[in-house]
């Protein structure tokens, strides 16, 4: 179990932990950084002064008050709903793969695809803002045609590694599926 | 036939564009610039408000300006999401037929699945 330092889509430095429970199951999880507290400050600070500055213009207090209370609910709704701390991939050879997201509050939401619906997982560019960008996708069989894709599943969204990192995740996936068409399909 | 040569033709074309385009705005000026009275007293009494030879021009320089913008956007919404399959696979590739693979001849050409191109690139041949 070991980790390695890459850098994402943006530059920020991620860590890959890859674990392998068995031949068949594989835990990849990826680690964004944590919230600066540089950051943080600059943003309360940015606020409290806009604050003060509606405060001296108006002369009404209610200003400061609501400051420090929209600075309070939008930290703990920003860690609850946005902030992703870790985004981990579960691939069980013969059951399914388990997407999980972990907020930096602590909530944890998950997914789960059976094997049957996995086609494959690929890793491809697309155009994203202004720049094309490399990301995982997991690839979701249709179930009337045996060729086509039915839906496409993006993975590590917030954390956007780079393609060297995806590389790696990759052919850990790809070690295990290969093992669907070696061993007898059971239904 | 068609080439960018210059002819007679569009010499004579491009010479009545040069005194339209002249005409046209010289007569932009007059209305703009000659006292209503002026043109009345000549007869020319239905022509259009002279707000219109300010607001015109503004209109255009604003709606250009959104165009910019505008522009920007609709490329941005026309963009795939990341989640849609149209990054993968589109109508043509799905309806392609496979042609039979001929000993000694360049492969028919033809789009590539994803699964293979991403074998190909990312696995290292054994």
């Amino acid at each position: 179990m070991e980790e390695r330092r890459y850098r994402s889509a943006s530059g920020a430095p991620i860590a890959l932990r890859c674990r392998q429970h068995s031949a068949s199951c594989r835990e990849l999880a990826v680690r964004c950084p944590r919230l600066q507290l540089r950051s943080l400050s600059a943003v309360t600070s940015a606020v409290w002064l806009a604050a003060y500055g509606l405060f001296v213009l108006s002369e009404n207090s209610v200003v400061l008050s609501a400051a420090i209370f929209i600075t309070l609910i939008g930290l703990i709704i920003y860690l609850h709903f946005v902030k992703i701390d870790q985004e981990s991939l579960l691939v069980i050879g013969s059951l399914g793969i388990q997407v999980t997201s972990s907020y930096a509050s602590g909530k944890e939401s998950t997914t789960f695809i059976e094997m049957g619906q996995v086609k494959d997982v690929v890793i491809n560019e697309a155009i994203y803002m202004q720049k094309v960008i490399y990301y995982l996708c997991i690839l979701l069989q249709d179930p009337g045609d045996p060729q086509g894709v039915s839906e496409v599943v993006p993975l590590f969204q917030s954390s956007k590694p780079r393609l060297d990192c995806l590389i790696e995740v990759y052919k850990s996936c790809q070690e295990i599926l290969e093992q669907r068409k070696t061993a007898p399909h059971q239904a | 036939e068609n080439s960018p040569a210059p002819l007679p033709e569009r010499a004579i074309y491009g010479f009545a564009l040069f005194l339209g385009s002249w005409f046209g705005f010289i007569l932009y000026l007059i209305w703009a610039y000659v006292p209503e009275t002026w043109l009345f007293s000549l007869g020319l009494t239905y022509w259009p408000q002279k707000y219109w030879a300010v607001a015109l021009p503004a209109y255009l320089l604003v709606a250009v300006g959104i165009g910019y913008i505008l522009l920007f956007g609709i490329n941005m919404m026309s963009t795939a999401p990341l989640n849609s399959t149209h990054t993968v696979t589109d109508n043509y590739a799905k309806k392609q037929q496979q042609k039979k693979f001929q000993e000694e001849a360049i492969p028919a050409l033809r789009d590539i699945p994803i699964s293979e191109v991403n074998r190909m690139f990312f696995l290292p041949e054994k």
